[in-house]
Formats: structure tokens, C-alpha cells, sequence
């Protein structure tokens, strides 16, 4: 604990010593009176008080949330001793704005008294953060004197990016081995009919085809098409950004890379992250729910890190970035050592679908509407356009999201017409 | 709340200067001090309120001047109080802008207040007395050399008050 003299007790000083002046200069005994009262205050600092005792608890509702949702955190100060007035500072991250209440109080406690206040914090941005650190400043009877302190106690909050329920989604071309969603080309188990073949001992009964076996007067059975899940990498760009705070062309990348995630996890396919920028980050690909968690983690800490270096993807393992496996990537395309990483992709023969997310829909909300402003996001328009076209001309596929329409208004224009997938497992 | 109770006692203070002497120069400098007293509350910086502070004490020393009037203490602590209670309510109101504050603060501020003015009259009549009887035994000629010695004295002690407190 702090203790200082507080800016009040100079003041009181100030205005002593300007009174006594006044009353040698003019000879006016009143003016001695007048600081009789200031005098006696700035005495009581002389008296050597006891250090505050108090006792301070924090609680957060939740320690998880999505984009947008709001934390009620409660802080409970008991006093062993009086207090003659505590102030308290709360946690209030960066980017988050306080939705109900204050993050600061002042109250007056007296010994064995408990206070309590809360109030609401509500993120509006994805991110990781502690909401542990309280400032607490204690003063003394005439707030001459000042004890502070930071009480810590973790409280760590992840607030996860917003998820768009997504229904059409980029196919992958080739299947995994495991048991998913896409019906493959390889016969096997499975639901959707495939070809028709002679009957062979071990065959089950159900799957004779009664029909092909009384027109050609032999057993035939029925085979099925497996069912297999996919592997898709979801390769973001972290090289650079644009836009006001909470809608700046990365966060919105993040909401899409969080939402095909769970939308492919919801398939049973296994999902990948790689985040290309300033720093190399990557999620090998996995499934299920704990497979979200873990991409939710490194998208929510996803941010630029400017670099003058071009990253190879070389460095990425194999089972990372599987030849197999459907790689998505999400960018603004700012800058172009990306869309060099993505034609590298593509000319090694990865199954890739580029995801654009328009930076002139999102720098033109941050402008005041203005006539250049508008020939000014035209022009942008014109020359992203023949950006676009130059990797369309490379054959891949290329799928322009303009916030704030819907992702999902975006992915249905691109469904590609594969009903079977090459096997690969 | 707190602001009202600076801006009451502002008011408090120009009226005390008016009371004092009803002389134009003083009334501007009452008019200052307000003017510099408005301009704390609505910032909420403490050393506008000093300044305001200092300008009321001029204010109030060539009010007493120009009078030439008999001593009378008992205005002079009002005085002294209305200064009190402006500095320390500019500073609570600072504390508690844009935040969460309980009650109690207000009224155990207010009960601190009405005990120092309670304090400082019962401390005022034995230093009025010793005053009074000291007086007489002291030389017309060194008086303003000892005013003036023992205001010093009491600035440094109280200094070095605050400084042993840091």
C-alpha cells in the first residue's frame, strides 16, 4: 500500500501561506483567523493514523461471451476499520464500454460495514482479456492524505467472435478417411445408392436389390456411396487492415473464419487455422467441439503484426496444411504478399476457394458522405475489381463478401456443383 | 451535490466580501473569484478553485483595508470556513465525477464539516484571548517583524508537516 500526501493538502497550503502574507502586507489580524480552520486540518496530518484495513472481492458473471455481449462485475469492499472515503476503480478493457453503472465508486464505509457495486461491461470486440485489477485509493478524514493500492485477483475473459449461422458452404473436393457428412466416390457403407453388382458370399440379405435380380435372374446387390468428412484449412490474413474499431476488415475475417468453422465442425469435418501475417500462427486440423474451442482461441487473439517479410507457407507441416485438404482463404487483399501465398497454393494444387472481404464497404461506413469520398471508393472499387480478375484468370474461385450483407448471401452464389468426392482415404 | 455545496459557499464568500465593504474593486474581485469558481466546478480542476481561492482572500484583505474597521473574528472564520468548504467540495466533486457514489459520502462529508466549524469556534476563544492578552506585552515596533516571523514559522512547519507525510 501507497500512501502520499494528496493534492489537496498543497492547495490548503497554498492559500495558507497567501492569507498570512496578506495579513503581514495589509496588518489585519482577521486574516490570521481566516486560516485558523485550514491551519487546523493541515494539522491533522501530523497525527500518525492507522493504515486502512479493508478487504476487497471481485466477481465476474461470466468468464466466456460472444462479440457484443455484456459482464456484470460485482465488487464487494469490507471494512475492518472506518474509512472515511475509498474510491475504486474497476476493470474496463480497452475496446469494451461500460453499459450500466460506473467502473468507478466512492463510498464511506464504517468498521464491520460491507458495500457492494456492480455494473455492466459490454465487448464489443472479440478478444482475450483480465478483468482482475482493481485500483483502490483510501483517504483519510479531510482527503489530505492518500493509501493506494491494486488488489489482483485473475478474473480472465474470452469474448469470442460473433457466429453466422451458415448453410451453403465451399465443398471440398477430396474426402478424409473418417466417417462425415460428403458422400464420396469410393463404394462402401453408407446411405446414398451408388452401382449394382452380383451377389457375393458374405453380402447382408437387406442389401440384395430385389428388382435388377428378378429382371436379370440372378442376386444383385446394391452398393452405397461412403459418407466421409473433409479437411479445411482456414488460412486468414493478419498482414494488414482497414476500418473503425469492431468492423475493421480482421474482425470481420474473424467472423467469417468462426463461422465457417463451426459450420464445417457442425459437418463433421476437421478444421484447420492458419493465420498468415506479421507472426505464423496455426491450429492443426481437428474436430468436435473442443477442435472450436481451440480455433476460437487463436482467432479472438488474432491481430496485425506489421513485417516487412513475406512468410512461406513451406513452413507450415504437412499435417497442417494436408494436400487434401480444402483451404479457404479469408483476406481484404491489402496486401499482396497474400495473394502471391494464395497463387502459391493454388500452383501446388491445393482445393482453394478465396473468401474477399470488400475494404471499401467497410472504409466507406467509416467516411462522412461526401462526393469525393464516393468517386474516391468507385475508383477503389474499379481497380479491386481487376485485382479479382487477375486470380479468377488463375482459375480460382473467388467469392467477394460486402459487409454488411450477409456472409451466407455470399457462400450461396458459390456452391459448386461436385456431388462426389475423390477419395483420399 | 457537491457542486452545490461549492458554488453555496462561493456565493457565501462574495456575499461576506459585500457584507465587508460594499466598495467597487472588491466586488470585482468577488466577481472574479465566482467567475474562476464556475469555471472549477464545471472542469472539475481543483487549482481553478485555488485561484478562486486566492482571488476571495485578496478580495477579502482589501475589503478589510479599506474599512478600516474594528477587529472581528468571528466573520473572518466564516470566512475561513466558506474557504475550507470550497476547496474540499471542488476536490469530492472531482472524485466522484462519472462515478458510482454511495450515500454516505455526502452525509458523512457534511457531518466532518459542521464538526471542524463547531472545532474551530471553540479553538478560536482561547486564541482570541491569548491573543488579546499577549498584545499589550508585545513592542508596537516589532510587531509587523514578529506577524510576519510567525507567519513564516507557521507556513514551514505545516510544510514540513506534509512533507514527513509523503
Amino acid at each position: 500500500m501507497t500512501g502520499r500526501v494528496a493534492p489537496l493538502a498543497l492547495s490548503l497550503l497554498a492559500v495558507t501561506a497567501w492569507a498570512v502574507s496578506l495579513g503581514v502586507l495589509s496588518g489585519r489580524p482577521e486574516l490570521f483567523a481566516v486560516v485558523l480552520p485550514i491551519v487546523l486540518v493541515l494539522a491533522t496530518v501530523a497525527r500518525r493514523a492507522p493504515l486502512p484495513a479493508y478487504s476487497i472481492a471481485h466477481e465476474i458473471s461470466s468468464d466466456r461471451v460472444f462479440e457484443g455481449g455484456a459482464v456484470t462485475v460485482t465488487v464487494t469492499v469490507a471494512a475492518r476499520s472506518p474509512i472515511a472515503l475509498i474510491e475504486l476503480l474497476g476493470p474496463l478493457p480497452p475496446g469494451s464500454a461500460v453499459l450500466a453503472g460506473s467502473h468507478r465508486a466512492v463510498m464511506t464505509l464504517e468498521a464491520g460495514r460491507t458495500a457492494r457495486w456492480s455494473y455492466e461491461v459490454r465487448f464489443p470486440r472479440r478478444g482475450a482479456h483480465d478483468l482482475g485489477a482493481i485500483a483502490v485509493r483510501v483517504r483519510d478524514r479531510f482527503g489530505l492524505r492518500t493509501w493506494e493500492r491494486r488488489h489482483v485477483d485473475a478474473k480472465p475473459l474470452r469474448v469470442y467472435p460473433w457466429i453466422a449461422p451458415l448453410r451453403s458452404l465451399p465443398r471440398p473436393v477430396h474426402a478424409q478417411a473418417s466417417v462425415g457428412d460428403y458422400v464420396s466416390s469410393a463404394l462402401g457403407e453408407g446411405i446414398e445408392p451408388g452401382d449394382i453388382r452380383q451377389f457375393a458370399p458374405g453380402d447382408r440379405i437387406r442389401q440384395v436389390n430385389w428388382r435388377a435380380s428378378l429382371r436379370l435372374g440372378q442376386l444383385y446387390v446394391t452398393q452405397q456411396h461412403r459418407e466421409r468428412n473433409a479437411d479445411v484449412v482456414l488460412m486468414l490474413d493478419t498482414l494488414a487492415e482497414v476500418g473503425a474499431p469492431a468492423q475493421t476488415t480482421l474482425d470481420l475475417s474473424v467472423r467469417a473464419a468462426a463461422s465457417l468453422a463451426a459450420a464445417y465442425l457442425a459437418r463433421k469435418d476437421r478444421v484447420g487455422l492458419i493465420s498468415y501475417g506479421g507472426v505464423m500462427n496455426w491450429v492443426r486440423p481437428g474436430s468436435g467441439r473442443v477442435q472450436y474451442e481451440r480455433l476460437a482461441d487463436a482467432l479472438l487473439r488474432a491481430d496485425v503484426v506489421f513485417t516487412y517479410v513475406a512468410k512461406d507457407l513451406l513452413r507450415v507441416p504437412p499435417r497442417v496444411l494436408s494436400p487434401q485438404a480444402l483451404v479457404i482463404a479469408i483476406t481484404p487483399l491489402l496486401d499482396r504478399r497474400f495473394a502471391k501465398a494464395v497463387l502459391d497454393l493454388a500452383a501446388r494444387g491445393f482445393d482453394l476457394v478465396v473468401l474477399v472481404v470488400s475494404p471499401v464497404e467497410v472504409t466507406r461506413a467509416t467516411l462522412a458522405p461526401s462526393l469525393l469520398s464516393e468517386l474516391a471508393c468507385r475508383l477503389w472499387t474499379l481497380e479491386r475489381r481487376s485485382e479479382l480478375g487477375e486470380l479468377r484468370r488463375h482459375g480460382l474461385p473467388v467469392l467477394e463478401w460486402r459487409p454488411p450483407e450477409p456472409l451466407e448471401a455470399t457462400l450461396v452464389g458459390a456452391r459448386r456443383r461436385r456431388v462426389r468426392l475423390a477419395n483420399a482415404g | 451535490m457537491m457542486r452545490l455545496l461549492a458554488a453555496a459557499s462561493a456565493v457565501a464568500l462574495f456575499v461576506l466580501l459585500r457584507l465587508t465593504t460594499p466598495a467597487p474593486a472588491v466586488t470585482v474581485a468577488g466577481l472574479v473569484g465566482l467567475l474562476l469558481t464556475a469555471a472549477a466546478i464545471a472542469a472539475l480542476w481543483p487549482w481553478l478553485a485555488t485561484a478562486a481561492a486566492c482571488v476571495f482572500l485578496a478580495g477579502y484583505a482589501a475589503a478589510l483595508w479599506i474599512e478600516g474597521a474594528p477587529v472581528n473574528v468571528v466573520p473572518a472564520l466564516g470566512f475561513g470556513l466558506a474557504l475550507l468548504l470550497l476547496l474540499e467540495a471542488v476536490d469530492l466533486a472531482g472524485r466522484g465525477h462519472g462515478a458510482t457514489v454511495d450515500a454516505g459520502v455526502v452525509r458523512s462529508a457534511l457531518g466532518r464539516w459542521i464538526g471542524l466549524g463547531a472545532g474551530v469556534l471553540v479553538a478560536a476563544m482561547p486564541a482570541m484571548a491569548l491573543a488579546t492578552l499577549l498584545a499589550p506585552a508585545l513592542p508596537a515596533v516589532a510587531s509587523p517583524l514578529l506577524a510576519a516571523a510567525g507567519a513564516l514559522g507557521s507556513v514551514l512547519v505545516l510544510a514540513a508537516l506534509l512533507r514527513r507525510a509523503r
